[in-house]
């Protein structure tokens, strides 16, 4: 802490060792917790407006505001994912086993009717429109930034560490995994072939590498305890958050307020 | 309950084992869908910190787990009660020594597989209308396209494919519990249990005015 500069020292953070998180981008640079206002207040207006159209408004409105961010191609790379992955899933089930009066061709045991394919588009465009704003939320807004907010609100720091360690556990244990799967390749446990023999090499991959993270845990008890993580005063923090400015605030506001008016219009006119 | 006393009441490794007990339930599905076996396994950590430390740090792993699973598939959220009810579960029957018998271990399967099997199908036709995304919506379709209603279909489809999952589950579960070292029980709210199946009789919970030795309970 003493190697701490005077101005850094009585920056408004009180304790931040790093300059302000920015992207470059003004979308990107918004305060998590507006981000996830104005999505939020677009997902309830797609959901809130007649269907499919407000549905489909709404996931074009997450692409285009992807865009606008400078991250058009990977989210679209991610949403195309899920669409194919979950939403196409979703429509194909409705549309094949969804029973009804309007039998559009028969194909052996299975008949689709024209009431599964309009109840599997609706059903598809509302997970997508759900899916949009949350896989958007996660491309615009990086998990430490967003456990950086939510602390700054109060939340504990040891509840953010849960999130954010799950995170880093889920890429280090994947790793190992493949780690030890290979090492018990080259020791002859066979991974091809039935499935009895393929469920027996389960265990010998999956123990190595649990056990090992198990242990591992109190490696990094010692390691928080020794940095003060438990210790209950303030902590600080490597990076900051910038102060949102009254424009982007009054944006936010402005947006979530349009959005509830046109729901509670339109709930009001039918 | 808050954090702080989550600590007090489970001791601060148990924290640690959170995070722990999300990543092998992301990892136990990875290696079930890498050695391409037709069941989920991603209820292990959950089952396994429900053991360890009890139930409630057990339904946070399940919480936790199908909330970040839901950030790339909403539809998981929805069963997020299931993984809840799977960590009590496993915290009491862990409290019992269920875990430290393989016959008992086995047998828990069947109340875990029940709470699967029939929850899940609640779920599924509650919040899906009785097709959800998964290998098991395809199994469902298919007896739909046999001729059996909606619900039938997915009761007779869900609780034989939870029981196929929870037997590997549970014993993965054992045979994890049996490589973890004594000094790791030791420091665990339930390690008790397990040290006690081994035969080591655990020293004297100290006192708050007798803090551990070694700090990290």
């Amino acid at each position: 802490m003493s190697a701490l500069s005077p101005e850094a020292a009585s920056a408004p953070s009180g304790g931040t060792f790093d300059g302000v998180v920015s992207h470059g981008n003004w979308i990107r640079d918004m305060h998590p917790l507006n981000v996830a206002v104005v999505l939020a207040s677009i997902s309830l207006l797609a959901l809130a407006t007649p269907r499919p159209v407000g549905l489909v408004s709404g996931c074009v409105a997450f692409l285009g505001i992807a865009v606008a961010a400078g991250v058009g191609g990977s989210f679209a790379r991610l949403y195309a994912k899920l669409v194919v992955g979950v939403g196409l899933v979703l429509f194909v089930l409705r549309a094949a086993f969804v029973h009804g009066n309007h039998v559009l061709f028969e194909l052996g045991p299975l008949a689709p009717t024209w009431e599964g394919v309009r109840e599997g588009t609706t059903f598809a465009l509302v997970v997508m429109a759900l899916c949009g704003a949350l896989t958007l939320y996660f491309v615009l807004v990086p998990m430490k930034t967003f456990m950086l907010a939510l602390e700054l609100k109060g939340m504990p720091p040891q509840a953010t560490y849960i999130l954010l360690a799950s995170f880093q556990a889920i890429t280090d244990l994947g790793r190992s995994a493949r780690t030890v799967m290979d090492a018990q390749k080259s020791r002859g446990i066979e991974t091809e072939g039935n499935l009895w023999v393929r469920a027996r090499a389960f265990v010998p991959i999956l123990a190595p590498v649990f056990i090992t993270a198990l242990n591992q845990t109190e490696e990094r008890a010692i390691a928080l305890d020794a940095r003060a993580f438990n210790s209950g005063i303030p902590h600080t923090h490597v990076l900051q958050l910038r102060p949102a400015p009254a424009w982007e605030r009054a944006a936010t506001a402005l947006t979530a307020a349009a959005c509830l008016a046109t729901i509670g219009a339109g709930l009001l006119w039918t | 309950m808050s954090t702080q006393s989550l600590i007090s009441r489970y001791g601060r490794l148990t924290i640690f084992m959170i995070p722990i007990g999300i990543a092998i339930n992301f990892v136990g599905g990875q290696l079930a869908l890498l050695l391409k076996l037709p069941v989920y396994l991603d209820s292990i950590g959950t089952i396994l910190v429900g053991a360890l430390c009890g139930g409630i740090p057990g339904a946070l792993v399940g919480l936790v787990s199908n909330g970040i699973n839901s950030i790339t598939s909403p539809p998981t959220l929805a069963f997020g009660i299931l993984n809840v009810m799977f960590g009590l579960l496993a915290g009491w029957l862990g409290r019992r020594g269920v875990f430290t018998v393989l016959w008992k271990t086995l047998a828990s399967a069947v109340p875990f597989a029940l709470i699967g099997g029939f929850l899940g199908a609640l779920i599924t036709l509650w919040v899906f209308g009785g097709l959800a995304v998964g290998g098991g919506a395809l199994v469902v379709g298919a007896l739909m396209a046999a001729g059996l209603d909606v619900t039938t279909a997915n009761f007779v489809a869900q609780v034989p494919m939870d029981f196929l999952d929870k037997v590997p589950t549970v014993l993965a579960v054992y045979v994890v519990l049996r490589g973890i070292p004594r000094r790791i029980f030791a420091k665990l709210p339930l390690g008790e249990v397990y040290l006690r199946a081994k035969g080591v009789t655990p020293a004297p919970v100290p006192t708050a005015s007798q803090p551990t030795p070694g700090g990290l309970r």
